[in-house]
């Protein structure tokens, strides 16, 4: 429990370093657990964890605190589990994914821009685990390198590395589709 | 072009293909953005693989997850309740 001298301050914080990054929070854990109801247990977890250790935080990087905390805290559930089904046969169908915005509204910009997004999607559901996960939570879910790589729990070259592969992949593929230029060599 | 000339451009399109999706994720430091951004400005082909890239972040945008609305109300009514329990009388936490 808090140091009870301190709890103003623990108050304050975590309304100011917490509260605002619930939501990205909430999309991360839904990256990682793969699992609504997982990741709603993962976030309640983490904030329990937050709070008991508000106290010791000294503010600066407040989202990448949380998600050390948040990526510890799915350690220890795994410990407590079975191990989780990342890759169960659905999971993918699962992913709550919203409607993709057209940009252009002529019919023809509007079918390349379907076809294009279409490649993306295909792409991003057959890429190994590991490389799909970096474009997750970097792309979709608007994570920097560095917090990327808090999260993995892994050195930040190798995220890089992954995303990096994993975006070349798709790229190439849509050259492949014709709906991007082919890759010009140098 | 002078042979030379080509040489140098070629050299700076390698050093950009290699950082080319940092660029794109705003992840470099302000000198290398500057050079990446002067030489897409003179280079069309790395140019256009900023463009794809930038196309391919773009689609990969319109995925973001839609967290549960419901869920969320409930962990934000726990958070609140965890930035409230100091002023709470008699609040069980329980560790």
């Amino acid at each position: 429990m808090p140091d009870l001298g301190t709890q103003m301050s623990s108050e304050d914080s975590f309304e100011l370093y917490v509260i605002p990054e619930l939501e990205v929070l909430a999309r991360v854990a839904l990256t990682i657990t793969r699992n609504s109801a997982d990741a709603e247990d993962l976030v309640q977890e983490t904030l329990l964890s937050a709070y008991r250790a508000i106290d010791r935080f000294d503010g600066t990087h407040p989202r990448a605190w949380l998600l050390t905390i948040m990526r510890n805290t799915e350690k220890k559930r795994h410990r407590r589990r079975r191990p989780n089904l990342l890759r169960d046969g659905d999971a993918v169908e699962r992913l709550a994914f919203s409607a993709p915005d057209q940009v252009d509204n002529s019919p023809e910009q509007a079918y390349i821009a379907n076809e294009f997004l279409g490649v993306v999607t295909s792409c991003l559901v057959n890429l190994p685990d590991r490389h799909r996960q970096v474009v997750e939570l970097i792309d979709i879910d608007g994570l920097s390198y560095a917090e990327a790589a808090e999260i993995i729990g892994l050195p930040i070259g190798t995220v890089m590395s992954r995303l990096h592969r994993a975006r070349a992949r798709i790229r190439q593929r849509l050259g492949d589709a014709g709906v991007a230029p082919k890759r010009s060599l140098l | 072009m002078k042979l030379g000339s080509r040489i140098a451009v070629r050299m700076r399109c390698m050093r950009t293909r290699r950082i080319l999706q940092n660029y794109c994720d705003a992840e470099l430091d302000d000198a290398s953005t500057n050079r990446v951004a002067a030489h897409i400005e003179e280079c069309r082909r790395c140019g256009l693989e900023v463009s794809v890239y930038k196309d391919i972040k773009r689609s990969l945008q319109t995925k973001s997850k839609q967290v549960n609305p419901d869920a969320l109300e409930r962990l934000r009514i726990l958070a609140e309740q965890l930035a409230n329990v100091a002023k709470a009388d008699g609040f069980d936490y329980d560790d």
